[in-house]
């Protein structure tokens, strides 16, 4: 089945795969390896690293197509490098950083049809509401058993699965992490920022090792990232307009403008979850994250841990876990 | 019972034995760190107990802390500089509320509660340029001793702004400053205060008073007085800022800390 | 003749014009005073020496003066913050409303030479030497010590660059509202949408112009709400027409300052020059009579035949304006000459089109903004403006910590490379480039020696 990648939470799955193409949110194996995008001084390495592996895809695999989204600037400059040096077709999705007005409601409506003719091009089909309608819920149920699955996995455990799902949508996901085991009870801990690279997710391990857990993954490729339940009876009156309200309004991220409703969920989490310190994960030149630092700080009575990422990956074997063992010295 | 903490940093490794009861500093030394880290640490320590006329059998609990404490093979357990620096500068500063430690690879900013438990951190350990090693690029680029960095920075009168973000395009700049006829004093104290410039960026928007400096750079003259300027508030250097991590750690020994 | 001064040479030059009869406005006087308000950059700068460029500095120097005065006056302040052109027009239509860039606020550390701190709050707040020099905005609100706080802030969102966006949310989570508006991404009209040609020559589905019109709707009725007056067609119109007034006398000078045998203006003034375009200072109409008498002197002296520059100075078109102001000095010490710039808000410098409602027609000047697109149109329009101006050759001038600025200089470099075939460099620059000048001269040396040698095959 023909394959459209993308990163950015923004972008609705089930849209992707109501026109019979297959989505597969990517996740970057590392930052700081080499590629045909070289390092730059000023570049994330999270943009970095995707537009790399988007640059190196084989022409014989499925991959047809790939998505970015304007919710970064990076990204959205980035988008040219795609345009210039990559084969693949690629689209660029405005998402208003705007929440409050209708305008921008409808800018993302508009938006999802300009994809779907985008994703027509690439061989997709149109669909009924029907089809739409169906695909939804299939998707909902396995958000669903995700969310129902984390009081018993790991949270490495949970957040891999979530990276299944967004990799290999509901159908391969459930037979992904299956291999459950007791989650380690320990400092209850909230990581916080933008999206990590699968090498990343070691912080999970080393977080446990050093008395401490994350029960909170506000991460953009953890829990965050994910859309909230659909309202089902929304989804058989006009499932695009349920669609583009639970991903557009349901998603807080600290891109919006403003995003008052980042800290509004992250409060809600940390004190139903009992968070008592606080992860905050971000890439050295991702401006958008690195901003929220201070003023996360300045909101919360909470400790909060800096880990900035950069890309030097030896340097950063040392470094992280010395900074969570510290944390949790201090937590406990 | 004697208890002993040994700081193995990136530059120096530094141990320090205490009386467990009482608390008090019996020895201490230092050493300059190298590829055989453990090898350094143990004669080093060996050292301190012939001269101290101490038996081994007599130390009974060893922490390590530092950049290689994990290669400390004689170390009972290891714990974090963050936690052992702030134990030690809070014994020789009971009232220190916020912990300065800049060493020679890295720079930290440690806040104490009340009861002087870390409340929180912020690390630069990524880039040189807030750090000792900024020093010492400029005292090599200068032709001068690091320890007359400060008496020469005293007599500058307009410190040169240095922009970089890093200390190898930083060292550019000197190179471009000394050339263009920049005073040498005015190049040393405009380093200080970019280092100092750093650590501000670590400390947020408040800060809580007394300001304690620690750390291998604290012994620059001339620092304290470049974080003063940029901190806007008075700084007391540590009383042996190069062992407190190391004496925190023998603290820590003696109270018997071993869930870290 | 024309020449460039110090500014203690000014002082000697003010008491000629003074005496000669020269007619001030309230605001002039001697440059140097501005010196011991803080600004001692000016005394590392070189001006040109004439009186048109006396009036043009005091005009901009004493730009915080003039907002004080509105607001002692009962008039509104607006902040417009990051659309760089739109929002002012709309602002001025209105008498008892005076808008001004808050981001020009990036400057400050240069001119005051890092003196006031600026830098150093942004830093304490988080927001530290990875973030592009603006920054110094937030330092500038909560000093409240180089602008008045105004009365209402906006701010364009979306399609811009990052690092500016965050800081914008960073000040309204310190307490200062802001009213957001969207800017999309400009993308190409597909073949099933109908399509607009904008002012500038890019193109944009009628459906985006339509998005832009109702976010500036929105800001229309913030204003009306802020003055106490409607805003209505007739005053946009004029408010329009005056914008473009100041846009016309724009154009001409730089075509003239650009394209002339001899350089008629150097490139500090022309920048600061530009700049007027955006808010008009926060006096539309003294930024008319400033324009043209800088239009006049630049007439005359291209009529004369006389220049300051070496007749075979280097013609470069330089993108991104500098942090520090005196590479614009250094640039043509170099052996360069300014022909053409992108500045970051060449749609400002376009006409508003007058044959289209009014909130339509800002709607589409929004659009056109070449930051609001790719960087491939970006590219595309500043290779027309080369072959207009005539220059031999680009330099790309990065600021520190900007989020555009990562990439945006490979892409447009290797277009203009493809296109013109003209050498490309990138070169950045601090808000204070003392202690890097030997790296850039190289540079700048570099690069006027190519376009030397390119002349002679």
């Amino acid at each position: 089945m023909k394959t459209i990648i993308y990163t950015c939470p923004y972008v609705p799955a089930e849209w992707i795969a109501a026109h019979g193409l297959r989505p597969s949110r990517v996740m970057p194996a590392a930052v700081g390896s080499t590629g045909p995008l070289a390092r730059v001084e000023g570049l994330c390495p999270f943009v970095h690293s995707f537009i790399n592996e988007v640059l190196t895809i084989l022409p014989q695999t499925d991959t047809c197509g790939v998505i970015v989204t304007t919710v970064c600037d990076q990204m959205r400059r980035a988008f040219d490098i795609l345009v210039r040096r990559c084969d693949l077709p690629a689209f660029l999705m405005n998402v208003p950083h705007t929440w409050q007005s209708t305008a921008a409601q409808k800018m993302y409506v508009d938006e999802l049809k300009r994809l779907s003719r985008f994703l027509i091009r690439l061989g997709g089909k149109p669909f009924s509401n029907d089809t739409l309608a169906r695909v939804m819920l299939e998707y909902d149920d396995a958000r669903a058993s995700i969310l129902a699955a984390r009081s018993y996995l790991s949270a490495r455990q949970y957040a891999q699965l979530i990276a299944a799902f967004g990799r290999d949508g509901p159908g391969m996901m459930l037979h992904s992490e299956t291999g459950a085991s007791l989650p380690i009870a320990g400092v209850p801990l909230a990581i916080v920022g933008g999206p990590m690279v699968r090498g990343d997710l070691d912080i999970f391990d080393i977080v446990e090792q050093s008395g401490g857990q994350i029960v909170l993954d506000a991460a953009e490729t953890g829990e965050r990232g994910l859309c909230p339940p659909f309202d089902r009876r929304r989804i058989r009156v006009n499932p695009l307009v349920e669609l583009a309200n639970a991903y557009f309004n349901g998603i807080p991220d600290a891109s919006r403008r403003p995003n008052s409703e980042l800290y509004n969920w992250l409060k809600r989490e940390f004190l139903d979850r009992a968070v008592r310190g606080i992860i905050f994960r971000r890439y050295v030149w991702c401006d958008t994250w690195h901003a929220e630092l201070g003023r996360l700080k300045d909101w919360i009575d909470l400790p909060v841990l800096d880990i900035d990422v950069g890309g030097d990956s030896q340097a950063h074997q040392h470094r992280v876990p010395n900074r969570i063992r510290s944390f949790l010295e201090m937590l406990l | 019972m004697i208890c002993a903490g040994i700081d193995a940093g990136s530059r120096t490794i530094k141990i320090v034995l205490i009386e467990a009861d009482t608390l008090k500093v019996i020895t201490k030394g230092l050493t300059d760190q190298g590829v055989e880290q453990d090898k350094l640490t143990s004669g080093l320590f060996r050292k301190l107990l012939k001269n101290s006329g101490i038996d081994k059998k007599d130390v009974g609990r060893i922490i390590a802390t530092g950049y290689g404490r994990n290669a400390v093979s004689i170390a009972d357990t290891t714990i974090t500089e963050i936690t052992c620096h702030a134990v030690g500068v809070r014994y020789l500063v009971p009232d220190a509320e916020t912990i300065i430690d800049i060493g020679g690879e890295d720079s930290k900013l440690i806040r104490l509660d009340r009861s002087g438990r870390v409340r929180d951190f912020a690390m630069n350990d990524r880039c040189a340029a807030g750090t000792g090693r900024f020093l010492e690029v400029v005292a090599r680029r200068l032709g001068v001793d690091i320890g007359s960095l400060g008496r020469m920075a005293a007599k500058s009168h307009s410190p040169a702004p240095i922009s970089s973000m890093c200390v190898v395009f930083a060292e550019t700049e000197i190179i471009g400053l000394l050339a263009s006829g920049t005073a040498r004093e005015d190049i040393i104290a405009g380093v200080q205060a970019a280092i100092a410039a750093r650590v501000t960026a670590l400390t947020g928007r408040n800060i809580d008073l007394p300001i304690v400096f620690t750390g291998g750079v604290a012994m620059v003259s001339g620092m304290d007085t470049a974080l003063q300027s940029a901190l806007g508030q008075t700084v007391t250097v540590s009383p042996d800022p190069q062992m407190t991590g190391a004496l925190g750690a023998a603290i820590l020994a003696a109270k018997h800390i071993t869930h870290y | 003749m024309p020449g460039q001064i110090t500014l203690q040479e000014w002082d000697q030059r003010y008491e000629q014009l003074r005496k000669a009869g020269l007619h001030q406005p309230d605001y002039s006087g001697p440059l140097s005073r501005h010196v011991e308000d803080g600004d001692t950059r000016l005394l590392k700068l070189r001006y040109d020496n004439s009186a048109a460029a006396l009036r043009l500095w005091n005009f901009l120097l004493t730009e915080e003066d003039r907002l004080h005065k509105a607001r002692a006056e009962g008039k509104k302040l607006v902040g417009t913050m990051k659309d760089l052109g739109t929002i002012p027009v709309m602002a001025y239509s209105l008498d008892n409303l005076v808008a001004f860039y808050p981001d020009g606020a990036w400057w400050i550390p240069c001119v005051m030479e890092l003196n006031t701190g600026l830098l150093k709050i942004a830093d304490k707040l988080g927001i530290d030497e990875s973030f592009c020099p603006v920054r110094a905005m937030l330092g500038a609100f909560l000093t409240g010590a180089h602008f008045p706080i105004p009365d209402l802030l906006t701010c364009s969102v979306g399609a811009t660059c990052d690092d500016f966006s965050a800081i914008a949310q960073r000040l309204n989570g310190l307490g200062y509202p802001i009213l957001w508006w969207e800017i999309p991404h400009r993308h190409p009209p597909e073949p099933d949408e109908a399509a607009v040609k904008l002012p500038g020559g890019f193109s944009a589905p009628k459906s985006q112009v339509e998005f832009v019109e109702s976010q500036l709707q929105h800001i229309k009725t913030a204003f009306e709400d802020l003055s106490g007056q409607r805003l209505d067609e007739k005053k946009l119109s004029t408010g329009i027409k005056k914008a473009n007034k100041v846009r016309t006398y724009l154009a001409e000078l730089r075509q003239l300052a650009f394209t002339a045998p001899q350089c008629p203006m150097p490139a500090l003034e022309m920048l600061i020059a530009e700049m007027l375009a955006i808010h008009f200072c926060s006096d539309r109409n003294e930024t008319i009579v400033v324009l043209k008498g800088l239009l006049e002197e630049v007439k005359a002296r291209v009529r004369a035949g006389i220049g300051f520059l070496s007749p075979d100075a280097a013609r470069i078109f330089w993108v991104n304006p500098v942090a520090d102001l005196q590479v614009m000095n250094l640039f043509e010490d170099c052996g360069g000459r300014i022909c053409g710039t992108e500045y970051l808000f060449t749609h400002a410098l376009d006409a508003i089109p007058q044959d289209l409602p009014p909130t339509e027609a800002l709607a589409q000047m929004a659009l056109a903004d070449p930051m609001v697109g790719s960087s491939i149109d970006r590219a595309s329009r500043i290779c027309n403006d080369v072959r207009i101006f005539g220059a031999e050759a680009l330099l790309i001038s990065r600021i520190p910590g900007a989020s555009h600025c990562a990439l945006e200089g490979q892409i447009i470099g290797e277009i203009v490379r493809d296109k013109l075939n003209i050498p490309v460099v990138e070169l950045e620059v601090p808000p204070l480039t003392d202690s890097i000048r030997p790296a850039l001269r190289t540079r700048l040396e570099a690069l006027v020696e190519t376009v030397r040698a390119r002349r002679k095959k």
